[in-house]
């Protein structure tokens, strides 16, 4: 039992979210470090010391040969037995954003029970070939097995990117996706009452941001551990961020509901690991 | 699987042309240049530069053959590729993937991109040639294409074509004054003769004549080299020339003859230093490369706005990204290294709609906006700085000269670990000196002198560049790391100038230098000399290091992938010594590179301009004109553009740009957080009113200082501790032929710092950095457009807690108030410049808005912050454009809700200056019914005014006394307001 998990948060080559996520994980109870990609590359430091694993948003290498390829392609190629070693040492694992796009790419989402880093959806340009910040509301899954996700019905946060657009080959593929209860979350109406948000049919914009097919926002790999999502719950740490605060009376309670579900990791970690 | 690229061509062809086309497909390809097979490239290419799921991929055939891809023939299809030596940064992380799947691939490898557009169902009237002028930029970019029926266009591999390294030369500087101006301008050295003389006599002084022998240098006049590093450092865009001018001014209305040694000193540095001994936060001002303030006792933060115009007017794209990359660098080279933490962006444009005349080689408006937008936002979102306050404003005379403002705000500790105080640099003699980030190339030559230039058809390509936002965020990790660690004792950015200014500047620490341009990594061979020393090449930061940390400051270079090379040392030798390899290529004085400029004598006189007088024609209703002035492009939203920023990465962002119920309506300052789980705040505001100069300069200069006050007092900013920013972007002031009233635009340079100087004084707001643009000017003679004098006026500080602010968006049950007076000053206002340009009035003339008595206003402005950090202010809105009507407008559309105010009240202006004039000090307040009692007693002894209240029903109504002037559906305003700068085609 590890009472103050330990996480480690992924920065360089043009990862941005860093500091942010590191300190949303202190805020919810673990200590948290930022470690350059190249300490795992190079082997200087190992997975193997931490407790749960962050990819947080950004630009790696700039995006350029789409989103979180490049850096994929690193992880893919130099960490594939930390990672799978992480993977089978039940430790979580997220993605936010730029990170979601990464472990798509590196083919750990939506994965398999042993990961085997085959490429199987992919995020690309939103439809309308803008990149926005904007806030969305998202709602979950009840039934899915994410361990991040335990608990929350819906939350607001805002999206900010440009190729958030999820795809898959065929609706086959999709539906096997949703049996599984993989796609954790997805884009609502806010009008709709809390729970009955979900839908499949690919609500307009700017309620679903990118034109993503059934509206979804974030996926999690058949365990439950591995969770990565287009949306930033990081930037939703505090109740000052939302856009509505000065419409609300002031609080007393700094922290909100987009701490959940980092609260929810580090405790999976403290009774689990 | 759609095709978003090509559709956002489509798009934009119909928005920006109206031309419709059936579609739009997009090809993206990769030229490579390497010792690995194409036979071996095919069997990885699903791994690097193609995504299998949702992309087709091919080596070494075109898509375009394949008839199951392209079953009919395009009617026009286009490719577009950079010029050799462009920088192409997905070439760059497609070379970098390449090396990950290819280790093997070799150092000689390269890869570049080019995009290839097919158009079907193209309109008979489009031509190929047109159409991919609006698709490239020929400065930077090449171009072909085919129509229906011909051989697809196929581009190849252009290698960088070699250049011959050239010896130094020495320049014969034993000439007739006649050819010193000649040689100053034709080697664009843009130095005036004194200048030139100044160096002349120079080499003629014995002392110098005999110590250059000992260094083996020609001995009677300077090396090429020489002359360069003089002409870079003593640019105006360098050494502000004109600020530091001696002038002599006359005003014609008032018969003032007098005599100013330096408005720099005078108004800017003096009242600044004067402030500085009565508070304890003004911890750098002026020297450094941003002015540095206390925040608290563990932090302190840093601003700096620079500009760049000229560039952007070249390339939008490029100009403008590396503008913005560039003021990231001021910050990170403040102190020991300060990190970015949010940037401002305020932009000056022509009209986008403008369908008068084009001079020859200037974009479209639109071009422009569009161009500079996307630099701007992909500088900032790669780098991962959130934008969080900005403006765009819009006037026929941008269109010679667009205005690109890029701030940046940092932050660092007040002290590092060990012990030192991070916003002071303490190099030493023998500290080893690193060149950091990106190399040099040919790409950055002449940027300083070519900024202090005015813009003619023969600009050289070389003054633009595009940044790389990835190369500078690796290197922004990489150098906050070292700084963590203690490993650096100073630190510049390389911006205009290159290396000469950096290391030069660096260097009178010390009082001396010695730099090796043979060690300085390149991006090709066979630069010169001087090429190599006053190259703008982007991404590179100058660092001392004491020798005994350079291991551990080489091995983070290596982790971080960024590349660091020790170029130079610190000496005290009173040198500025350059060697190329063994031999010295220049040896200055640091006193005489520094100080050696002799000061300009400038001549300026003050004649009052003649405005006809904005007469408002008579209306039967005021509502027409409220439609029309929301729709008005500096008026209307902009938030189709805004949101494509990212203003909320490192999660602190607490006002967003865009606020209210449906988060559309107008944000005034932003306001952050940026320790996390804490509520102690940093407000950042802008001031800009360019047109009030049509009038007076000096008034303009009072409202900018006054509008950047008014929107950080809406936040409920702690007045006690901000500091500001004064910006100038000024036509050339100085007389001669080609500018016959350099006299009059001096004075209204005298009139501006003069307000300037009073306004903050009165509001103590001291100015702790700025940056001036003096030569934003197109063309000659009658064809001559120059900007409006325009001061972009920036202002940062504290606040107490940013739970407690409010935004402009109306809440239900609110009283509504004004703040403040108005007066009858509708000279140079939004409207005026609206009936004017539709014929409806004569002119703009009249009364502009002036600021009489600050210290009254300062008065309410700190009765309002002390209410609105109390909480009982949730509702403010800043009075500017469109004056009273326009804020109440946007307060309904932000608030989706109704209001009934009533303009009539105490003073003498009529309902017209009621209604759109711009007065000074003004605020729109909404208070809940029951913290009203609460709220009049905090502003007690202030000029406040009881406005209406908001209703229960969806239009805003404006009453004169018993008369309905406006009566307004708030969903008409939204729409007015919404769509005229919503340029993105429509669907989506």
């Amino acid at each position: 039992m590890v009472e103050t998990p330990k996480v480690a948060v992924l920065f360089g080559f043009g990862i941005n979210c860093d500091r942010e996520t590191a300190a949303v994980f202190e805020l919810a109870g673990a200590t948290s470090e930022r470690v350059h990609v190249n300490h795992f590359v190079n082997g200087d430091r190992d997975l193997s010391e931490f407790h749960i694993l962050a990819v947080p948003g950004g630009f790696s290498f700039g995006d350029h040969l789409g989103s979180g390829r490049l850096l994929g392609n690193r992880m893919r190629f130099a960490m594939r037995e930390q990672l799978s070693a992480f993977v089978a040492a039940g430790k979580p694992i997220i993605g936010i954003c730029n990170g979601f796009q990464v472990l798509v790419k590196t083919g750990l989402l939506p994965g398999k029970e042993v990961p085997d880093f085959e490429q199987r959806a992919s995020l690309t340009l939103n439809n309308s070939g803008r990149y926005e910040d904007r806030w969305v509301t998202l709602e979950f899954d009840p039934e899915s097995p994410c361990i991040w996700t335990k608990g929350i019905t819906r939350i607001e946060c805002p999206v900010r990117h440009g190729e958030g657009r999820f795809v898959m080959p065929s609706t086959v593929d999709l539906d096997s996706l949703d049996s599984n209860n993989q796609i954790v979350t997805r884009y609502v109406d806010p009008s709709t009452e809390p729970g009955n948000g979900i839908t499949d049919e690919t609500l307009p914009f700017p309620i679903c941001p990118n034109g993503s097919i059934r509206n979804i926002a974030g996926i999690c790999d058949p365990t439950g551990l591995v969770f990565g999502l287009m949306p930033h719950p990081e930037a939703a740490y505090a109740t000052f961020l939302h856009p509505h605060h000065t419409r609300n009376e002031v609080s007393e309670e700094i922290l909100a509901e987009g701490m959940q579900i980092f609260r929810n990791a580090v405790e999976y970690a403290q009774a689990n690991l | 699987m759609r095709d978003v690229r090509g559709d956002s061509v489509k798009r934009q062809l119909a928005a920006d042309h109206s031309i419709n086309i059936d579609s739009v497909r997009s090809i993206v390809g990769f030229l490579i240049d390497s010792e690995i097979t194409s036979e071996e490239v095919s069997t990885r290419v699903d791994d690097v530069f193609a995504d299998p799921i949702i992309e087709e991929s091919a080596t070494d055939s075109l898509h375009l053959d394949n008839p199951t891809l392209f079953s009919e023939s395009p009617d026009i299809t286009i490719t577009i590729g950079f010029k050799a030596g462009v920088t192409d940064n997905p070439g760059k992380a497609a070379l970098d993937g390449f090396r990950t799947i290819f280790p093997e691939a070799g150092e000689d490898a390269r890869v570049s991109t080019y995009i290839t557009y097919v158009f079907q169902g193209v309109p008979e009237e489009v031509d190929a040639d047109w159409l991919s002028k609006q698709l490239h930029n020929g400065l930077i970019e090449r171009a072909l294409y085919s129509t229906k029926g011909d051989k697809s266009p196929e581009i190849e591999y252009i290698p960088v074509a070699a250049i011959d390294y050239t010896p130094p030369a020495t320049i014969d500087l034993e000439i007739s004054d006649e050819d010193l101006i000649k040689l100053s301008e034709e080697g664009l050295l843009a130095l005036n003769l004194e200048e030139m003389q100044t160096i002349q006599a120079h080499y003629r002084d014995s002392e110098v004549r005999s110590s250059r022998a000992a260094v083996g240098l020609p001995e009677n006049a300077p090396t090429d080299v020489e002359l360069e590093c003089l002409a870079q450092t003593w640019s105006e865009h360098c050494k502000h020339k004109i600020f530091a001018a001696h002038i002599h001014h006359v005003d014609t209305e008032t018969g003032e003859d007098t005599e100013i040694d330096s408005l720099f000193k005078t108004h800017i540095m003096n009242p600044t230093l004067e402030m500085k001994d009565e508070v304890d936060w003004l911890l750098s001002v002026f020297h450094d490369n941003s002015g540095v303030i206390a925040w608290d006792d563990e932090w302190s933060i840093c601003m700096k706005a620079e500009t760049h115009n000229s560039p952007s007017a070249l390339d939008p794209y490029g100009g403008a990204m590396t503008g913005i990359v560039g003021v990231n660098r001021d910050i990170l080279g403040t102190g020991l290294g300060a990190r970015p933490i949010a940037n401002t962006d305020v932009f000056c444009f022509g009209p986008p709609d403008w369908e008068g005349d084009l001079p020859d080689n200037l974009f479209h408006p639109s071009r422009v906006l569009r161009g500079v937008h996307a630099g701007v936002r992909v500088g900032g979102n790669e780098s991962g700085i959130p934008t969080v306050n900005g403006a765009i404003v819009f006037d026929d005379r941008y269109i010679g000269k667009p205005l690109v403002y890029c701030g940046t705000i940092g932050m660092m500790p007040r002290r590092l670990a060990d012990g030192r105080e991070s916003h002071e640099k303490n190099p030493q003699p023998g500290d080893r000196v690193y060149m950091v980030g990106g190399r040099v190339g040919y790409d950055g030559i002449h940027g300083a002198t070519f900024s202090s230039l005015e813009l003619t058809e023969e600009s050289p390509s070389s003054a633009v560049q595009i940044g790389d936002p990835i190369t500078q965020k690796k290197m922004v990790d990489m150098i906050l790391e070292a700084r963590d660690a203690g490993l650096i004792t100073c630190i510049t950015d390389n911006g205009a100038g290159g290396l000469s200014s950096s290391i030069g500047e660096m260097a009178e620490y010390t009082n001396g230098c010695k730099i090796d341009l043979g060690k300085v990594p390149l991006k090709q061979s066979g630069l010169s000399s001087w090429e190599i020393l006053v190259s703008e090449s982007q991404e590179r930061m100058t660092v001392a290091v004491r020798e005994s940390d350079v291991p551990a400051f080489e091995k983070l270079a290596d982790l971080h992938e960024v590349e660091a090379t020790w170029v130079a040392d610190f000496t005290n030798t009173g040198q500025f010594h350059v060697v190329h390899d063994d031999d010295t290529v220049a040896s200055l004085p640091i006193e005489f590179l520094h100080d050696g400029v002799p000061q300009l004598r400038l001549e300026s006189e003050w004649v009052k301009p003649v405005n006809t007088l904005f007469t408002p024609p008579s209306v039967s209703s005021h509502t027409p004109l409220l439609m029309r002035m929301l729709s008005r492009p500096n008026i209307a939203s902009k938030e189709t553009w805004v949101r494509q920023y990212d203003h909320e990465v490192i999660a602190q962002t607490a006002l967003k740009p865009f606020v209210g119920v449906e988060r559309d309506g107008p944000g005034d300052a932003g306001l952050l957080a940026p320790i996390h789980g804490s509520t102690k705040g940093l407000v950042v505001s802008n001031g800009i009113s360019p047109r009030y100069s049509d009038i007076d300069a000096g008034a303009m200069a009072a409202a900018a200082v006054d509008e950047a006050v008014r929107n950080a007092v809406c936040t409920g900013v702690d007045l006690s501790k901000v500091a500001g920013l004064d910006n100038f972007c000024w036509p050339d002031p100085i007389e001669s032929k080609k500018t016959p009233d350099g006299r009059f635009k001096l004075a209204q340079l005298v009139r501006a710092n003069r307000e300037l100087e009073r306004i903050c004084r009165a509001y103590f707001v001291p100015c702790i950095s700025g940056k001036d643009s003096m030569k934003n000017d197109y063309g000659s003679g009658e064809n001559k457009i120059s900007i409006p004098p325009t001061l972009l006026f920036s202002l940062f500080g504290d606040h107490p807690d940013v739970r407690y602010t409010t935004t402009s968006d109306l809440k239900p049950g609110e009283s509504l108030y004004l703040v403040g007076e108005s007066k009858q000053e509708l000279g140079a206002s939004e409207i005026s410049f609206m009936l004017k340009e539709s014929g409806e009035a004569d002119g703009i003339g009249g009364e502009v808005p002036q600021l009489p008595n600050p210290e009254k206003n300062l008065g309410a402005y700190k009765a309002l912050t002390k209410a609105i950090q109390s909480g009982i202010v949730r509702t403010a809105h800043d009075c500017s454009e469109g004056g009273v009507a326009v804020a109440i407008a946007e307060m309904c559309i932000g608030g989706r809700c109704g209001a009934a105010i009533d303009v009539d009240g105490p003073g003498d202006a009529d309902l017209w200056g009621r209604l759109w004039g711009e007065s000074l000090g003004r605020i729109m307040v909404g208070v809940k019914q029951n913290n009203r009692a609460e709220f009049l007693s905090m502003m007690k002894g202030h000029s406040l005014t009881y406005m209406g209240e908001t209703i229960d029903s969806d239009s805003l109504s404006i009453w004169d006394g018993d008369d309905l002037v406006i009566e307004a559906p708030v969903e008409q305003m939204v729409s007015a307001w919404k769509g005229s700068l919503d340029m993105t085609g429509g669907e989506q």
